[in-house]
């Protein structure tokens, strides 16, 4: 319990700021952190596999793409930024509010929820795998086929038209 | 006198396995002999293992800071440090003086806060990721199921630490390094973790002291059963071996600090401690890959031969660590830097291709029994597209003499 006590209001304060930073910059390196935070709650609730894969893919992947597509394009105005903000502020809340009120429904449904997760024992990464790949295989295959048409759809993007092959001297 | 009245229980038995878990020992026993509460000996016994790995390495970091520089030398036909002390072995001691000396200049357009914290978040994930490897048969300092996920999961915090530093200096060298640096460890991770795959597939567990397990023993009574010595193994311990002098960012990798053109890449606004800890990360982090490397590929702490196993399985270990880093030295000294699109272009052309086709040669490995006819199914399976994409690759693929626009 403490270990949440602790971790929870840094994971809003981190969310928070990522929102509320002018500079682009900083709101995805608090993102990263919301991340990370996030990581390390799921390693709290000892559900480690998906702890680890968090932080290997939202922080090592999708944290540095944001960055890294930050990089490679201009930073926008920040007073212009912090002027569009109460605008943001509606549509922000309009697009979340339904969301909070999804999850507190589902939430609400559970009987007995923090009892399920003090009687449920740690899983081990080969029960993990039989389950993902016999119950869910459809599932996953699913994500395999969508994951596999972003990749070709990526490349095609990356491609640009009219041009076989890229030589080096025009890049 | 309450000190005369302490219960000193006999002090255990230290096998020579066990040596470089003495301190670990000694603090556990003398605290328990004074009556210390059961946890203040657990979480006593935690920090002091912890210093001991942190403590070797950073030695070695030292050691190793004048090794290469005694290698180049040598390969270049120079002598190398040889004031300080006898045959310069004292260099990392008047080095490290010098850096904590130094001036700790911030730039005024740099973020401080930032700034500050990007050499810190470096040297981090590398000790972090050299606690889960397994050194000996007795000191693995955390035996984690899921070891080797977590050695990835730290390693990805590396990006994030490096992106900051050539950030928050606010100019333009640390940001051309910065950039160079993450499009180059992402895109040399990929196939590095693929490699890995594929010993977690043959081994069947993602615990790294079981990896190891898993690769003892002898074939024919004297070839090691590593995963070297097996056909797909070869092939992924070489592009791991490949994918880990990228990720290291060592020559003829090393572009996001390459010193002719870009300064120092994303460490160029530090000096002083700063810079020394980037360079202890980037040590200790080479050290962590290393040793993930022969745990998965070349049979972790186990003896090259049978017989040889009267000498302690944790001098193995770093004897190959010294052998690989050794080769990473030569390789430095050798090889001239390569071009970032050579860099690119290699590592989603070949380096990928290549790392993809391991795993279904691990898989068929794994379910022809391992034996004459594996060896008959995966070598044409891994030996023809390698060919193939030898041949595409030189011929049509690779890139093409340069013109230089500015240089006519």
């Amino acid at each position: 319990m403490i270990p949440l006590l602790i971790l929870t209001p840094l994971i809003l304060l981190a969310a928070l700021g990522a929102v509320w930073k002018a500079r682009p910059v900083h709101a995805a390196l608090l993102l990263a952190l919301t991340l990370a935070l996030n990581a390390i709650l799921y390693l709290v609730l000892s559900a480690d596999f998906i702890g680890l894969i968090q932080f290997m893919v939202y922080v090592g992947a999708v944290a540095v793409l944001i960055v890294f597509s930050l990089l490679i394009t201009r930073p926008g105005d920040e007073a212009e930024e912090i002027a569009r903000r109460p605008r943001s502020l509606v549509t922000g809340l309009a697009c979340s509010l339904p969301v909070l009120a999804v999850m507190l429904f589902i939430v609400s449904r559970f009987e007995n929820a923090g009892q399920a997760v003090a009687d449920a024992r740690s899983v081990s990464i080969e029960q993990l795998g039989t389950t993902l790949f016999t119950t869910h295989a459809p599932a996953v295959m699913a994500v395999g086929v969508l994951l596999t048409a972003v990749m070709i759809g990526a490349a095609l993007f990356a491609r640009e038209p009219g041009k076989k092959t890229q030589t080096p001297s025009d890049s | 006198m309450s000190l005369l009245a302490v219960q000193f229980a006999p002090f255990p038995q230290i096998t020579r396995e066990a040596l470089p878990l003495l301190p670990k020992t000694l603090v556990e026993w003398l605290l328990a002999g004074f009556g210390a509460p059961e946890w203040l000996v657990l979480i006593a016994g935690f920090l002091v293992a912890a210093a001991t790995v942190v403590g070797v390495f950073a030695g070695g970091f030292a050691l190793l800071s004048l090794v290469e520089r005694k290698t180049l030398a040598r390969a270049q036909n120079r002598i190398g440090p040889n004031r300080a002390g006898w045959f310069g072995i004292l260099q990392p001691v008047a080095d490290g003086i010098k850096m904590l000396t130094k001036e700790d200049i911030v730039p005024a357009k740099a973020e401080k806060l930032l700034h500050l914290l990007a050499p810190i978040m470096i040297v981090v994930p590398s000790i972090l990721a050299l606690g889960v490897i397994p050194y000996g048969r007795e000191w693995i300092p955390v035996p984690l199921e899921l070891g080797l996920l977590f050695f990835f999961a730290v390693g990805a915090m590396t990006e994030v630490s490096i992106f900051m530093a050539g950030w928050a200096s606010g100019s333009k060298f640390p940001m051309l390094g910065a950039m160079r640096a993450i499009s180059q460890m992402v895109s040399y991770e990929l196939p590095l973790m693929i490699c890995a795959l594929g010993v977690v597939m043959v081994s069947g567990t993602l615990s790294l002291p079981d990896i190891v397990d898993k690769q003892g023993g002898f074939h024919l009574g004297f070839i090691p059963a590593w995963n070297l010595f097996t056909p797909w193994g070869l092939v992924a311990g070489l592009l791991f071996y490949v994918c880990s002098i990228a990720e290291a960012n060592r020559c003829p990798f090393d572009l996001p600090e390459g010193e002719s053109e870009i300064v120092a890449g994303h460490m160029t606004e530090y000096s002083g401690f700063k810079y020394a800890l980037f360079f202890m990360g980037e040590y200790l982090g080479l050290f962590a890959i290393s040793g993930l490397g022969i745990t998965l590929f070349l049979g972790g702490w186990q003896a090259p031969l049978p017989g040889l196993d009267f000498v302690p399985s944790w001098i193995w270990f770093f004897a190959k660590l010294c052998a690989v880093i050794f080769s990473f030295l030569w390789i430095r000294a050798t090889f001239p830097r390569v071009r970032i699109d050579q860099l690119m272009r290699f590592a989603w052309l070949c380096m990928i291709p290549m790392a993809l086709l391991t795993l279904p040669a691990a898989a068929i490995w794994h379910f022809t029994g391992r034996g004459f006819l594996s060896w008959v199914v995966t070598v044409p399976l891994l030996l023809i597209p390698w060919v193939i994409i030898t041949v595409i690759y030189n011929k049509r693929l690779a890139p093409t003499l340069r013109t230089y626009h500015f240089a006519e």
